[in-house]
């Protein structure tokens, strides 16, 4: 902590702050953990079994994938304000035919903080 | 006199830096094996390495040495190309389970829309690719007919996510020297943000060929490109950290040149090898992840990076530059290591101001 402080400081009256944020000059910029875990499941409603093939996106972005046998998902995706979380039944009748359902997630600024903030769904679809 | 002031400041905090060596930074050589067959390329990398990837259990053991991880610590997955790698993603999720975080080098070919998903699912923060001219001068260096096509797609995907800290770096050589203004148009009109500029190494493949190397005054004029460049908006360019370059300190980069292999930067080579950059003479290398425990190396070896009073030799014996430079780069000195490979500085003083 004591060496953090006079790090700064040197740091600071070199009048470069950048000088924290390096770049090996064949690396890559530094990542600034700007990003949140959302793992979860997803099951029957009816029978309360995992559905497997499930698609799950982000609402206007571009990433999604899809829940395994176990109807499980995880994937990392940037930290927004109340992000829309959608789950669609992409495989139709293969599984029975579910409805989709969207998921408007409300996280904790304590949640945000967090080293490896993470959110877990519980999501139930109902049968069409 | 601020200058002054500042550039003691600078020098106090190198030699802080470098009493803790904290490591931030971690490259993870995880493949040998390339797709394409770069002219430039300093690690012989080929399409049949003689080396196997390393299995991802035995990198992971040696990152679990790492005792109280740095709060940005980055692994920097490079190599070869790290896209060939099959498990990449499973590598990724791995290392951000540790709670660590991970980018990647890559030079763009295998990265398509199904691979950007994928990559940001794993948690992927930052992506460095290499865009090295215009379709004929890139692919003339990548030495594919179809590199410039793909890495087209590669940075307009990766530009296009406000996740990645993105950034683009050129190699800059005889033949796309003059492309220099057209290619930040184009880079602009990509939509990328940060554009990174180097000089090509005299190692590997490239140290034979003439056309690799700018002559002096071109150097001079790449320096006065990227200053004016960082007047304009649009695009963030500097030059990277690879050298000091004297009068053009404060005004091609952010922050003043500071080597940081060994103080903050550390890797594990294909064979398992201990080092900095991975662009680093081999035989520097001070331990091996198969007989040593790596944290341990990273705390209590690395005596070279870290005093670099040894590279006071050669043309670096009497240079009044010396606090500020302190032997260049490290992956300058290669072989005997009785002299620096390139000295920028020396390089712009040869040429005349204009």
């Amino acid at each position: 902590m004591k060496r953090d402080w006079k790090r700064k400081i040197i740091g600071g009256l070199c009048l470069t702050s950048i000088a924290f944020v390096f770049q090996a000059c064949y690396g890559t910029p530094q990542d600034f953990g700007n990003d949140l875990l959302i793992e979860g499941q997803v099951k029957s409603k009816n029978t309360g079994l995992p559905i497997k093939g499930i698609k799950v996106s982000v609402a206007d972005k571009v990433q999604y994938t899809n829940t395994d046998e176990n109807g499980k998902f995880s994937f990392y995706m940037e930290k927004i304000q109340n992000p829309k979380i959608k789950f669609t039944d992409v495989d139709s009748t293969q599984n029975i035919l579910f409805s989709n359902k969207d998921t408007i997630l409300v996280i904790k600024d304590s949640v945000m903080r967090t080293l490896k903030p993470t959110v877990y769904l519980n999501i139930e679809l109902e049968n069409k | 006199m601020v200058t002054m002031l500042k550039q003691v400041l600078f020098q106090e905090f190198k030699k802080s830096e470098t009493k803790h060596h904290e490591l931030n930074y971690l490259f993870w050589e995880c493949t040998t094996r390339c797709n394409l067959n770069c002219r430039h390329c300093g690690s012989d990398c080929s399409k049949d390495s003689f080396y196997k990837d390393m299995p991802l259990d035995d990198f992971l053991k040696a990152l679990d040495t790492i005792e109280s991880p740095s709060e940005n610590f980055t692994v920097v997955l490079t190599g070869g190309e790290p896209l060939l790698r099959k498990d990449i993603e499973i590598c990724g999720r791995e290392i951000r389970k540790r709670g660590m975080r991970w980018s990647m080098v890559s030079n763009g070919y295998l990265y398509d829309n199904e691979k950007h998903i994928s990559l940001l699912n794993a948690g992927l923060g930052a992506l460095t690719i290499s865009v090295d001219g215009l379709e004929n001068s890139h692919n003339w260096l990548r030495n594919n007919d179809k590199s410039f096509e793909r890495v087209d797609i590669a940075i307009g995907l990766a530009a296009s996510s406000s996740r990645l800290n993105f950034d683009v770096v050129t190699c800059v050589n005889k033949r796309n020297f003059h492309e220099l203004e057209e290619i930040r148009e184009y880079l602009i009109q990509k939509g990328v943000k940060a554009w990174r500029l180097f000089t090509i190494v005299p190692i590997g493949r490239a140290k034979e060929d003439e056309e690799m190397f700018l002559t002096d005054n071109q150097f001079r004029e790449l320096m006065d490109f990227i200053s004016e460049s960082r007047t304009r908006k649009g695009i963030d360019v500097k030059f990277s950290c690879e050298g000091f370059v004297g009068e053009y300190e404060s005004k091609v980069r952010d922050s003043n040149f500071f080597c940081r292999a060994g103080i903050n930067i550390g890797s594990i080579l294909i064979d398992g090898s201990i080092s900095a950059c991975p662009n680093i003479d081999r035989t520097f290398a001070q331990g091996n992840i198969y007989a040593d425990n790596f944290f341990s190396v990273w705390q209590t070896k690395y005596e070279l990076f870290r005093d670099r009073s040894w590279t006071k030799t050669g043309k670096c014996a009497e240079c009044k530059d010396y606090k500020d430079c302190q032997g260049n780069g490290f992956h300058y000195w290669h072989g005997e290591k009785k002299n620096v490979l390139v000295c920028h500085n020396e390089r712009l003083k040869k040429t005349t101001n204009r």
